[in-house]
């Protein structure tokens, strides 16, 4: 399928790209993503890790970027205290009070502006960054983040909405996060749309985490039902950064991240928490690459999905630790819940190591719901649907109580338990 | 209370009850006794319904009613309750939470509203202390990362809270040191009443000291071969099972 879908491409892209703004990607940059794009190809799922994700969307999909921007925007979740929001519909932002916040930097690069020491460097040449060139072409607005040396924790919410019209085209959100020495910032990123849009959307994020620093990042991936939702990020670590990554999928028709994050400086840490929840035809698909690059480096990285219906969720975490990272510990615990007879997970823990003196640890699992645990509920008079909503509950409490801020957390419980059609059931517990 | 006839039940296709008889009338504490694999546990589970333990002959029933026409959670909410030998752990379901679902199941089964919410804490925290638990408990997962006596203590704090008409205890004794023995019999000995009737599945006479049973009855080989008041428990402790066994055969 591939050389006709990115003959589609490249044909978009020769009608829209003299409209693309330069100052979000320099024309010359944009042009050789494109070519770098095809010159590649597509994604296919005969490449091992590729093999879980839905791509015949890609076939159907309308690449240019939505250029009507419709006003019919999905209500927006509850503000969060202490969260300064910016709002994104159709890739574009819409409202959010770009300027500084204290020891913070916040700016969207469609509008020019003072040229900044951050510099998102093109694309990585690997395979699994390749929907990342898509987004380099096409993204219309990107908005950097730059938290200052030593500056006190600060809080942004980031909503990338589809709005109704978006059926006309894709859209390509853009951040790039970066926290300088001893900076500590939480970024809660949420993707979402209105009901009926059956939208692409391929995101891309990077995040540069400098010495000391801290960052706690959140997505939430709650598309409208017939989304195809594509993701890259990419993240840095300086020495002895910390990031805290943990991420909630139950939207979108199709849900695919691809997630690389390089320990690259002695004594960084990466905590990767994630979370699916997909029902009827859904696929969440989800590839995880932890680089240990430097010594003394560590992951931890935790995994929990839940399919039912004849949805899929895979996820697939590598861990490679190279040849000068002494020293460094890893661990990975990926469990999968199988809910129904057509439901599918697919959990794949890799370990690639080139040097002695580590520690590595991981666990697979995927079964059905513990029949023990069902019987001792039932045995206390709780009705068996309840019961079975309690435990797949618990099975995402492992990744959603890790989120520290307490009604981001509620937010997102009462979210799943309606994912799960249990709203009414789990209500002691939201 | 609780009627028993000719009861066969099957695990995994072996026969374990083999035409078990036993009643327990109301009011009264009944041990029943017995060596490993001589069926304690699977009558336990019998009587809550566990999947996998087919009955295949005789009648249970419980207040006049048919005990095995009822689905596990209907029993629970007539009045049966199980303590299980090995409690499990379900971490993100919190103990308060699972207590007042089982306690509003059973409300909801009688036709009564929910519990109040103040009515409910004062309550568990008052069964708590007599349990001596730490009300920290609450919030944690259920038996999560419980040690074997905090589990057989939660046990029993569930069955003081739901105050069901007839406790089936497995093995509640096993595990625990003399202390938490202690702790559990007052416990349970505190829910001793007319109207309510105690079936003990253990082991060893150490438990029936503090709880001591109306009657005691030996099961070998999936049936009951004797039945006495509790000094026939004293005289299992001096003799074992052997020589009932060979009478059984």
């Amino acid at each position: 399928m591939s050389s006709a879908v990115t003959e589609q491409i490249r044909k978009e892209y020769g009608a829209v790209h003299a409209a693309l703004p330069a100052s979000v990607i320099e024309p010359a940059r944009r042009a050789e993503a494109i070519e770098r794009l095809c010159a590649q190809g597509l994604p296919a799922t005969r490449e091992e890790n590729w093999r879980y994700t839905n791509l015949r969307v890609l076939e159907h999909a309308r690449f240019a970027p939505v250029e009507t921007q419709s006003q019919a925007v999905p209500p927006l979740p509850e503000a969060l205290p202490g969260f300064v929001r910016y709002v994104f519909v159709d890739g574009l932002l819409r409202s959010g009070a770009a300027g500084s916040h204290p020891g913070l930097t916040v700016r969207s690069l469609r509008t020019p502006g003072p040229s900044s020491s951050a510099a998102w460097g093109p694309c990585p040449d690997v395979p699994e960054a390749r929907l990342a060139l898509l987004n380099e072409a096409f993204a219309t607005d990107a908005l950097l983040i730059e938290a200052h040396a030593n500056a006190a924790p600060a809080a942004i919410e980031l909503v990338f909405a589809a709005s109704a019209g978006a059926q006309a085209g894709a859209s390509y959100p853009r951040v790039h996060v970066v926290l300088e020495a001893g900076a500590e910032l939480t970024v809660l990123e949420r993707h979402m749309g209105a009901p009926e849009t059956a939208s692409l959307v391929n995101s891309a994020v990077r995040a540069d985490v400098g010495e000391n620093a801290h960052l706690t990042h959140y997505r939430l991936q709650q598309c409208a039902p017939r989304t195809a939702w594509f993701d890259t990020l990419t993240a840095q670590l300086a020495a002895q950064a910390r990031y805290h990554l943990l991420t909630v999928g139950t939207g979108a028709l199709t849900a695919r991240s691809t997630v690389h994050v390089r320990l690259a400086g002695a004594g960084a840490e990466l905590a990767l928490s994630a979370a699916a929840l997909a029902d009827r035809q859904q696929s969440h698909d989800m590839y995880a690459l932890s680089e240990h690059v430097a010594p003394n480096t560590r992951t931890t990285e935790t995994f929990r999905g839940i399919a039912s219906g004849r949805a899929r969720v895979a996820f697939n975490g590598k861990i490679a630790v190279r040849e000068r990272a002494g020293g460094s510990d890893s661990r990975q615990s990926l469990r999968g819940l199988l809910d129904g007879p057509e439901a599918e997970v697919d959990l794949r823990p890799q370990l690639e190591i080139y040097t002695d003196e580590i520690r590595c640890s991981h666990g697979a699992t995927a079964g059905k719901l513990d029949q023990n645990m069902l019987f001792y509920l039932l045995s206390r008079g709780i009705a068996p649907q309840t019961a079975q909503h309690l435990l797949k509950w618990a099975f995402l409490e492992d990744v959603v109580a890790r989120i520290e801020c307490a009604e981001l957390r509620r937010q997102i419980e009462r979210d799943l338990a309606s994912q799960m059609s249990a709203a009414a059931t789990l209500k002691e517990l939201l | 209370m609780l009627k028993i006839e000719n009861l066969h039940a099957t695990v995994d296709g072996k026969e374990i009850l083999k035409g078990l008889e036993l009643e327990v009338p109301a009011g009264e504490v009944h041990a029943v006794m017995g060596p490993n694999g001589s069926g304690k546990s699977t009558l336990a589970y019998v009587l809550a319904g566990r999947p996998g333990y087919a009955v295949t002959a005789g009648r249970i029933s419980f207040q006049g009613q048919d005990l095995l026409a009822l689905s596990p959670e209907e029993r629970a909410r007539a009045g049966v309750f199980l303590g299980f030998q090995y409690p499990v752990e379900i971490p993100g379901v919190n103990n308060v939470y699972l207590l007042k679902a089982a306690i509003n199941a059973a409300r909801k089964q009688r036709g009564e509203p929910e519990v109040d919410a103040f009515e409910f804490l004062t309550l568990v925290r008052e069964k708590m202390r007599l349990m001596r638990m730490d009300e920290s408990m609450l919030s944690r997962g259920v038996n999560e990362g419980f040690s074997g006596g905090e589990k057989k203590r939660n046990e029993i704090l569930q069955m003081l809270v739901l105050e069901p008409r007839l406790a089936v205890l497995d093995e509640t004794d096993s595990g625990l040191d003399i202390d938490a023995l202690k702790i559990v019999a007052h416990g349970v000995n505190t829910l001793r009443a007319p109207q309510r009737s105690l079936v003990l599945v253990t082991h060893y006479q150490r438990l029936l000291e503090h709880i001591v049973p109306d009657r005691v009855h030996v099961l070998v080989n999936g049936r009951i071969v004797r039945s006495g008041d509790r000094t026939l428990a004293l005289e299992l402790e001096r003799r074992g099972y052997d020589w009932l066994i060979g009478e059984a055969a």
